[in-house]
């Protein structure tokens, strides 16, 4: 996806390119145009100054005097050409510049009408040529046609038009490269809310920043208002639901206990004892699921990347401390900037629940370890040395439902938890194999 | 041992003391964060079983309190919520080990007496003296592989004896980490259970494991003393 930087500057240069191209296509017509216009009205001139210096000798035929007064057509291959001919076809005069040129000039189709045409000499050097046929009386009353013919190589025209091509090019590139610079600038300027708002957003999500700043202009001020209440109800939500169901969590489970310990001091006839005991059990196991169910939250808007090793120390040291009887040897295989997306209370919660049951299970040796696979998998392995999960219960283990009566001591509601947080809330898979410690390895396949 | 319990839900308070003072400790109750947070800091503590859903001042904070202030008696926090996140939180505070309520007595009986040994230094629950072996799980002690009987009572004075072995216990310690604090406190008891225990543990009078030291107290000698 073009980002919207650069969708402006590529339209913007695109317009920009294409209408000064337009311009430099116009002026250079327009150019052309009145070029030629001027070639004309020179090359008329020069009819003209022929004709003024015709004159008719005595037997009735046009003459030209020996010396022109424009010595460009006496200078050969001076460029400029001029020839007179007769109606009938008899060639009166030519300038002395033709010498060695030939050129063919078109017929006059109209008398006193200028004929402009483009023509070569023999040699196939381009040419303009001007052609006028006038009338002559060369006595009175005997009038003769003649075709006056001037011509001029193009060369000088192509020269002058070639220097104003590249000046035009020049003038107007410097005009799109200012242009599109004065353009990028405008463009910076313009979008630097939108820039300012995805630098904020980075911010928050590294937990640097809590929420957006003000003085955004109003197209996206709305926009920033709504993302910052968002921000805070999300986050207030959460905190306020969680602190709702932690005081639901006390105020049940304090009387649970208390039930709980009635039943075991064994003064109510055995049959009521091992009932209530049971439902108590039962009740307990369905308050704690179900409460540690509501409480995932899963990915929040804006949460930060979780440092992995950060939490796994953490809850090490709390493992440390709890089954210090155990001497359990710990080991951590894991890169220190590998991050979790997603909730912290959540990631605590799986790799507690797992390594609790590691080192509920195991010998003396319990090993965490993380890696990504393709950047876009992050999986979690959790192993023990202790006796390992039979294949066969591998599967029921996993798919087993929340009813207490189905659990298993030591994977009870943990697993579940487990389960629950990975596949529901996080969407992705949950693996028990064996492990090379020698115990049971179970692995959290999470999307990234 | 003394014990001081913060749980404000008076019938559970009621039951875990009954259960702990059968269980022999010397139980001090506190219903409320901020007296417990008091009781923790003016009271002569072996360990502390704190509830973590306190109304006033929450369990974590009296838990820092007590640890900024340099108590190290160990502690147990009692959470209603299985969240991993607030027992790491708890042990971070400075708490030693949890329980998830509900929880069953001999579990909590059982994770306190491993504390008391732990903080003492012994890593093993069977206490090994040379010729005799405390063991803290069975409440019991063994002179020579045979066991030893005692009362519950003197049980409690030979366990502090042992656990403080080879250190000088005054009367008074021995008393304020043996009762109550509303407890009718007569030192003679002690000095007749002391007694008592000279005879059952050296019978023919040839090792006197536990001496008087005259005006400061009792000292339990160890030969071969295992520390954790």
């Amino acid at each position: 996806m073009l980002s919207l930087n650069a969708r402006l500057l590529l339209a913007a240069s695109i317009v920009s390119v294409a209408f000064l191209s337009f311009t430099g296509f116009a002026l250079d017509r327009a150019f052309t145009d009145s070029g030629i216009v001027a070639v004309k009205e020179k090359l008329q001139t020069e009819i003209y100054s022929l004709l003024a210096a015709a004159d008719s000798d005595d037997v009735s035929t046009l003459v030209m005097p020996e010396k022109h007064p424009d010595t460009r057509f006496s200078t050969p291959a001076s460029g400029i050409y001029a020839e007179i001919i007769s109606d009938e076809g008899r060639v009166i005069w030519r300038s002395d510049s033709m010498l060695g040129v030939q050129i063919a000039f078109e017929k006059i189709n109209e008398k006193g009408v200028p004929q402009f045409t483009e023509n070569k000499t023999a040699m196939g050097m381009p040419l303009y040529t001007l052609g006028l046929g006038v009338m002559w009386e060369v006595a009175p009353f005997i009038e003769r046609g003649y075709s006056f013919y001037v011509a001029e190589t193009q060369q000088h025209f192509e020269n002058e038009r070639k220097r104003f091509r590249k000046s035009l090019a020049s003038w107007l590139s410097a005009a799109v490269f200012a242009l599109l610079f004065v353009q990028a600038i405008i463009l910076r300027w313009g979008l630097s809310p939108l820039r300012k708002v995805a630098t904020e957003v980075n911010e928050i999500e590294a937990g640097r920043q809590t929420e957006l700043s003000s003085g955004y202009p109003q197209e996206i001020d709305r926009l920033a208002t709504n993302l910052n209440a968002l921000i805070r109800t999300s986050n207030s939500q959460l905190k306020r639901y969680r602190n709702a169901l932690g005081d639901l969590a006390h105020s049940l489970k304090t009387p649970l206990t208390v039930l709980r310990n009635i039943v075991e001091a064994g003064n109510l006839p055995r049959d009521i004892q091992s009932t209530v005991s049971e439902q108590v059990e039962r009740l307990d196991k369905t308050v704690e699921y179900q409460l540690q169910k509501a409480v995932a939250s899963g990915r929040k808007v804006f949460s930060a990347p979780i440092k992995i090793q950060e939490v796994a120390q953490k809850l090490l040291n709390t493992f440390k401390k709890v089954y210090v009887e155990k001497q359990i040897r710990y080991s951590l295989n894991l890169n220190g900037d590998l991050t979790f997306i997603g909730d912290e209370g959540d990631l605590m919660e799986i790799l507690g629940n797992l390594t609790d049951n590691a080192c509920k299970w195991c010998t003396n040796r319990v090993s965490i370890s993380a890696y990504t696979t393709n950047e876009k998998v992050l999986t979690l392995e959790v192993e023990d040395d202790g006796p390992g999960i039979a294949r066969e219960v591998r599967e029921s283990i996993l798919k087993r439902g929340v009813r207490a009566d189905s659990q298993v001591e030591g994977h009870g509601i943990g697993l579940a938890v487990v389960r629950n947080l990975v596949e529901e809330v996080y969407q992705g898979k949950l693996k028990i194999t064996d492990s090379d410690l020698g115990g049971a390895r179970i692995s959290v396949i999470l999307k990234k | 041992m003394r014990l001081l319990l913060i749980e404000d839900e008076e019938p559970l308070s009621d039951q875990i003391s009954k259960s702990l003072r059968e269980a022999g400790f010397a139980v001090d109750v506190a219903l409320s964060g901020k007296d417990g947070l008091y009781l923790g800091n003016e009271y002569p503590i072996d360990i502390a079983v704190v509830d973590l859903g306190l109304p006033d001042i929450s369990g974590i904070e009296v838990i820092q309190q007590w640890r900024q202030s340099n108590k190290s008696f160990p502690v147990l926090i009692l959470t209603a919520r299985g969240r991993w996140e607030e027992k790491v939180t708890g042990l971070e505070a400075g708490a030693d080990d949890y329980l998830v309520k509900p929880f069953h007595m001999e579990e909590l009986v059982a994770r306190l007496r491993a504390l008391i040994r732990r903080s003492a230094g012994f890593a093993d629950a069977k206490i090994n003296m040379g010729r005799y072996i405390l063991d803290t799980s069975a409440q019991k002690m063994i002179m020579d592989n045979q066991e030893i009987d005692v009362t519950a009572f003197e049980y409690k004075v030979l366990e502090y004896l042992v656990l403080h072995a080879n250190e000088v216990v005054s009367k008074s310690e021995l008393s304020e980490h043996l009762y109550e604090d509303d407890f009718d406190r007569d030192s003679n008891v002690l000095e007749v259970i002391v007694g008592r225990l000279r005879k059952k543990l050296d019978p023919d009078k040839s090792f006197n494991p536990i001496e008087t030291l005259r005006g400061r107290g009792y000292r339990f000698r160890s030969t071969d003393q295992q520390t954790g």
